[in-house]
């Protein structure tokens, strides 16, 4: 396998609150390479963006409680200094966030603004070479007259311009990783797929490794090699985008995936939701997580209210999956959902709302 | 009356300030020792000043700081009604006649300043002739003629231009003097056209009157008199530079902030024994806060305080309680008096008996209690007059100071001799913003429940309390208020500038009334006009005492205590004591150690 | 952006020309209301036991007994135009703008107001120089240790700051630091001119005392903006880019947090400017508040309408100052 340039290992995020020990993020592990792009998948609360906010150390200073192993291009970063990590940040890793408007200064111009995150990185450059710099990036993210947007003010931008602000601002250094915290989630439909293909075209052109967080399968599906899917805090599939999409092998991504609205299926067949609502962090259920929520759980004999499933290679799927379910089992019940059929031996054992954790 | 001005803000500092004075040590805070320096053997103690010169000197230098909470009416000689400006004003003005630089009664009498002697009446005593001191120069080396006084009383007749002096000339002087404009309406026909004042030369002054007036000599000690060149006025800012004769002059003057006087060269000490030029430099800050002016005058960043009215309720429990401070201080009898009016015009005051119950139903002890006690509030009073004025007469005709708590069973015997045996309503009058009267009026609502009598207690702002309240008789007759609070402090200390505007009939007016009780005695009337052709000093202040006695037969006024203040005299300063006259330390005399 | 500012001037001469009737009518009707007439109106301005005729004189003098509208147009015409006022043995010129003569000591308002404002000034200023100093830097400070023993102690002293009277706490200053241990003895405003140190030296106390109270309630916003300020996305891009800390907080954090901070601080200058009167009635500043005080206590209309008028000019010419500047700081608000 070629050089990673990001490697998580076994990454723990607990954080201490009054109310007991929140574990957000309860051993993930990946790797990336350069040019690849891993797309992160998961609700709200799974755990996908405080990993991220962990591989930038962005929760220095709060209570958090990391461990585990983060390497970018081989430097450990989980224990170094915070004075090295932040030399890093913003030079070899950055990051874009979700709301462009409330995550750009309002009161500083683009320009200056992506000029102080050139200068911070590159304190030997003038004041001149920086906005030369600054004004070379906005023209490359599709800044239409860069030169005088340069001294532009946010609020003065569209919603997509400013995502494209955003991402000009994160690679003006060529960091060798971008990490994009729901891009487009913020945006309408037809400029999410503007700012997919640019991110896909800086990454060709820049060799940047990019991991890409999204609740949204559909901007997964377009841009991502790999896909990770994450649930309370930890990973339950982990492949190939091919491999996912063509043979998910858990039930919480078939849940996903059957909530999709698809154009490849007849108009009249019936979304068929995730019951429940996610777990609380605090008092994460014992044995699989997801078994509270899993239609399919009562049928591994009660192993999956007890014992935690580990992450590996699942037969038929060409991939890791952490579930309980027999591979023939797991074969026949997506084949039925994907047809759009639930037997009846699973439908509706979940009530509605979910279970109280 | 002279007018006093009580800052309401006192309460405001008064809690606070009265904790931290309990909590302060009691050591002595003032800069310089408290010795004397040349002249009497023992050293001052509580009261000195009220009969001796405390700190006699005659050492020169120094700067005399006067603090004050308020602000005068005007500095201008010939349009102020403040008791303090007119004991100041003989620092930079000369009236004909003053008050003589010694203790106790002796500072009653009289003796010429501008004049050469006292006026000498004529014409059954309606002519009085002055001669003026010669060779008296102003600040600017002009000198001084007759021809001045005359114009200095000229000038107060336009009240449109100085509108705040007494009243007197245009009541009692003769000639055109009803109709005269003053001097600057037509000022080519007005000016010198007061017939009423001759100058036939440039030293003689002849007033011609309406009527006989023996109390001439104490009206010119007003500063009214004090003479002002008539090419040199300019009417209502001539208070910004008034031209001296006396020992100082005015250098600065920021209106109602701060005024500094320098020594007058033009003024010749020998010609005028009256006024003392010993500091270099006076020096008047005005509009203080009252309680930061008498912790300056115990810190020694000021030495006297202007309005003389004595120290807050703060200083007083501070100094009562230090002996080295309460030997520092004196509580003389001031002269004023706090009293109640009766109004004769509201129902049931209108029939004697019902008047007279009150006299019996006030309860005089709580009444003392609300104005400060025996030492700081003063001695239960019997009399309209205090003792220190000229004509007063120890009487007591409803047994005030032998039944101090009131006799309630002889004023509910007076109740149904008027007619009025269950008792009646009637309203209080006071002003709100003095805490003595406030209290004083709560404790006499108080006492006259205790007889049936229902009140109800109307509280006004001092600054209205005359001319829209108490001192209007329609409004008291229509709102049914038949007892009003109030005080007063002789014009001159004697009967007359005490009793005329209280008590005489003429004094009435349907606005700024001071003739509350609404008294138009005809006893009292002929009286006062008896006295007033009687030249010899002795007969006619033994009209006065008629006249009081009289008054309180009508049961008018029902006197509280004769006012006492609480003194503060900084060790540094020298030439201490109280002056009858003007109710308040001599001013003109004070000098500084030079410690 | 100048359009913008004529257009507010305009507006202001219409709001005062408003607060100037508004005076004008609460000085007659209220007393009128009362039941009193212009002639004992007349009585208060002059000496005690006048007579009926001195009362008339004095009415006339002062025109107490013109209908109101005429009173009120001689009041504006003197504002534009000048006025003369029969003094003595001439007429005097009093020169726009002519807010009148003091009913009391029948002297021009104007000047006797105008030197009032540099004591009134200097007060100002300096006070709020050392809160906006003093209580943002512990806001910042309470805010970045929130939490900790300092945020709660500061937090509490700021809670009595706000809650103690100037009239308590100024007594209390004077008492200990001028009288019980005199540091500063003998405290009397000195021009600025006349002795710079000593004039500093003498306002030491007032302006602590005032400092004080504002400092109090700065600190207090000044920790809330703050800690609104340092949870918005801006400051976690700002880390993102691996700005140091020190640099996010304070071009990031505290720029933002100051905007608010620096109109609301605006405001209260103009207000202070029309006249800090506790204060300087504590102090015995003979500033626009004590000049107040002295104008109310003597129900002296010309100088009551003045330092009114100049106080709403100052609070007027306040808000247009911090709405222009609001613009400056805040591009979002841009014309």
């Amino acid at each position: 396998m070629p050089d990673a340039l990001l490697e998580v290992q076994d990454l723990r995020v607990h954080f201490r609150t009054q109310d007991g020990l929140v574990k957000a993020v309860d051993g993930v592990s990946y790797s990336l390479e350069r040019g690849r792009t891993l797309g992160i998948v998961g609700e709200s609360g799974s755990g996908k963006s405080v990993t991220s906010l962990a591989i930038m150390g962005l929760h220095h200073g709060s209570s958090a409680q990391i461990s585990g192993h983060i390497r970018l291009d081989g430097e450990e970063l989980v224990g170094a200094p915070p004075a090295r990590v932040r030399e890093l940040r913003g030079d070899k890793m950055a990051m874009i966030f979700q709301d462009p408007l409330s995550s750009l200064h309002p009161y500083f111009p683009v320009g200056a603004q992506i000029v102080e995150a050139y200068r911070v990185h590159h304190p030997d450059a003038t004041k001149k070479q920086a906005r030369q710099r600054a004004v070379d990036m906005l023209g490359r993210v599709g800044i239409p007259e860069p030169a005088v947007r340069v001294d532009d003010y946010p609020h003065q931008f569209s919603g997509g311009m400013r995502q494209r602000v955003m991402i000009a601002m994160a690679l003006c250094n060529d960091p060798g990783l971008l990490i994009a915290d729901e891009p487009t989630t913020a945006l309408d439909v037809t400029v999410q797929a503007q700012i997919l293909d640019l991110i896909s075209d800086l990454q060709a052109e820049f060799g940047s490794a990019v991991v890409i967080i999204t609740h949204d399968l559909g901007v997964v599906a377009e841009l991502s090699d790999d896909i990770l899917v994450m649930y309370a805090g930890r990973v339950v599939e982990y492949g190939s985008a091919a491999s996912i999409f063509a043979h998910p092998g858990h039930p919480y991504t078939w849940g996903l995936l059957a909530s999709m609205p698809r154009m490849d299926r007849e108009r009249l067949t019936r979304l068929v939701p995730i019951p429940g609502t996610p777990p609380s962090l605090i008092r994460v259920p014992p044995g699989c997580p997801f078994h509270p929520r899993c239609r399919y759980g009562h049928l591994n004999g009660g192993r999956s209210e007890t014992e935690v499933p580990e992450l590996r290679a699942a037969e038929g799927t060409g991939h890791l999956v952490a579930c309980h379910l027999t591979a023939a089992e797991r074969t026949k019940q997506w084949a039925l959902l994907s047809a759009g059929q639930v037997p009846d031996d699973v439908k509706e054992t979940v009530p509605q709302g979910g279970v109280e954790a | 009356m002279r007018r006093r001005r009580l800052y309401g803000l006192a309460a405001f500092g008064a809690a606070a300030a009265l904790t931290l004075a309990a909590c302060s040590s009691s050591g002595s805070s003032s800069s310089s020792s408290g010795g004397n320096t040349s002249g009497a053997g023992s050293a001052p103690a509580f009261n000195s000043g009220v009969t001796s010169v405390v700190n006699p000197s005659t050492h020169k230098g120094g700067t005399l700081t006067f603090d004050w909470r308020a602000a005068p009416d005007s500095f201008d000689p010939g349009n102020t009604y403040y008791a303090a400006v007119w004991n100041f004003a003989r620092f930079y003005s000369t009236a004909l006649m003053t008050f003589k630089n010694c203790p106790g009664s002796c500072g009653k009498t009289l003796v010429p300043a501008l004049a050469t002697a006292p006026g000498v009446a004529s014409d059954n005593g309606l002519t009085w002739t002055y001669h003026i001191k010669s060779g008296v120069k102003y600040q600017d080396g002009t000198p001084v003629t007759s021809k001045d006084v005359k114009y200095a009383i000229e000038r107060t007749f336009d009240r449109g231009v100085l509108p705040n002096g007494p009243n007197y000339f245009a009541n009692l002087l003769g000639g055109n003097a009803k109709t005269y404009p003053g001097p600057y309406k037509d000022r080519a026909k007005n000016l010198m056209g007061l017939t009423a004042i001759d100058t036939p030369d440039a030293t003689t002054v002849v007033f011609h009157l309406k009527a006989p007036f023996s109390d001439m000599d104490y009206l010119l000690t007003i500063p009214q008199s004090a003479p002002v060149p008539p090419d040199k006025d300019t009417g209502a800012s001539y208070q910004t530079h008034i031209v001296s004769t006396g020992p100082y002059k005015f250098e600065s003057y920021q209106l109602n902030k701060a005024a500094v006087l320098v020594p007058n060269t033009e003024w010749n000490a020998s010609q005028f024994p009256t006024v003392s030029q010993l500091p270099s430099k006076l020096v008047v800050n005005m509009n203080m806060n009252p309680n930061d002016v008498d912790n300056r005058l115990l810190a020694g960043d000021a030495q006297v305080d202007f309005a003389g009215t004595g120290v807050q309720a703060a200083a007083r429990a501070k100094i009562l309680s230090n002996p080295t401070l309460k030997a520092q201080s004196d509580a003389p009898i001031t002269g004023f008096g706090w009293f109640f009016y009766i109004d004769s015009q509201v129902a049931p005051f209108t029939n004697l008996a019902c008047r007279q119950a009150i006299q019996y139903a006030a309860n005089h002890l709580t009444l003392q209690n609300a104005y400060g006690g025996p030492v700081a509030g003063g001695a239960i009073g019997s009399t309209v007059m205090p003792p220190t004025v000229a004509g007063y007469q120890n009487f007591d005709l409803y047994e005030a100071t032998t039944k101090t708590q009131g006799d309630p069973a002889k004023a509910k015997q007076l109740l149904q001799t008027c007619g009025q045996p269950n008792g009646f309503s009637t309203g209080i009058a006071y002003r709100s913003d003095r805490p003595t009267e406030t209290q004083g009026a709560q404790a006499l609502q108080q006492a006259l429940s205790a007889v049936g009598i229902k009140t109800t207690l109307h509280g006004y702002p001092s600054a209205t309390y005359f001319t829209n309240f108490a001192g209007v008789p329609k409004y008291m007759s229509s709102h049914n208020i038949g007892i009003a609070f109030g005080g007063w402090g002789a014009d001159w200390p004697d009967g007359y500038g005490f009793l005329s505007q209280l008590v005489s009939g003429p004094s009435i007016v349907p606005a700024g009334n001071t003739n509350i009780g609404m008294l138009n005695d005809p006893v009292v009337n002929d009286l006062f006009t008896k006295a007033a052709g009687i030249t010899d000093e002795a007969q006619r202040n033994a009209i006065w005492g008629q006249i009081d006695r009289q008054v309180m037969k009508d049961s008018v006024i029902v006197p509280i205590v004769y006012a006492k203040a609480l003194i503060y005299r900084p060790p540094s300063l020298t030439n201490v004591y109280f002056n009858q006259a003007y109710q308040l330390n001599n001013y003109a005399v004070q000098g500084l150690t030079g410690g | 952006m100048v359009t913008f500012i004529i257009r507010r001037l305009i507006g202001t001469i219409f709001l005062l020309i408003v607060v100037s009737m508004i005076t004008f009518a609460i000085f007659f009707l209220i007393p009128r209301l009362a039941g009193q007439n212009t002639y004992q109106l007349a009585a208060q301005y002059v000496g005690r036991n006048p007579t009926r005729d001195a009362i008339l004189q004095v009415e006339r003098q002062l025109g107490l007994a013109d209908p109101l509208y005429l009173q009120y147009g001689r009041f504006l015409r003197g504002i534009v135009f000048g006025a003369h006022y029969r003094t003595g043995p001439t007429d005097t010129y009093c020169p726009p703008p002519c807010f009148g003569y003091s009913f009391r000591s029948q002297l021009p308002v104007w000047p006797q107001m105008i030197s009032s404002v540099p004591v009134t000034l200097s007060l100002a200023i300096g006070a709020s120089v050392l809160w906006l100093i003093g209580g943002v830097s512990i806001g910042v400070l309470s805010a970045l240790r929130r939490g900790t023993l300092f945020d709660r102690f500061s937090m509490a002293v700021a809670l009595a700051g706000v809650s103690l009277p100037i009239f308590f706490t100024g007594l209390v200053a004077l008492e200990l630091f001028s009288y019980k241990w005199p540091i500063f003895p003998n405290v009397q405003y000195v021009p600025f001119t006349d002795n710079p140190l000593l004039w500093a030296r003498n306002l030491v106390l007032p302006w602590l005392v005032l400092a004080f109270l504002y400092a109090a309630l700065y600190a207090r916003l000044t920790r809330a903006g703050m800690l609104e300020t340092m949870s918005e996305d801006y400051i976690r891009t700002a880390r993102a880019k691996g700005l140091p800390e020190r640099r996010v907080i304070f071009k990031h954090g505290l720029r933002a947090a100051l905007t608010p901070i620096v109109t609301i601080f605006g405001m209260d200058l103009g207000l202070l400017l029309g006249g800090a009167i506790i204060t300087e009635v504590t102090f015995s500043l003979h500033g626009l508040g004590l000049f107040t005080v002295q104008a109310i206590n003597n129900q002296d209309l010309p100088e009551i309408l003045g330092v009114t008028m100049l106080a709403a000019f100052f609070i007027v010419i306040a808000n247009l100052v911090v709405d222009i500047f609001y613009a400056v700081l805040d591009p979002r608000v841009r014309f």
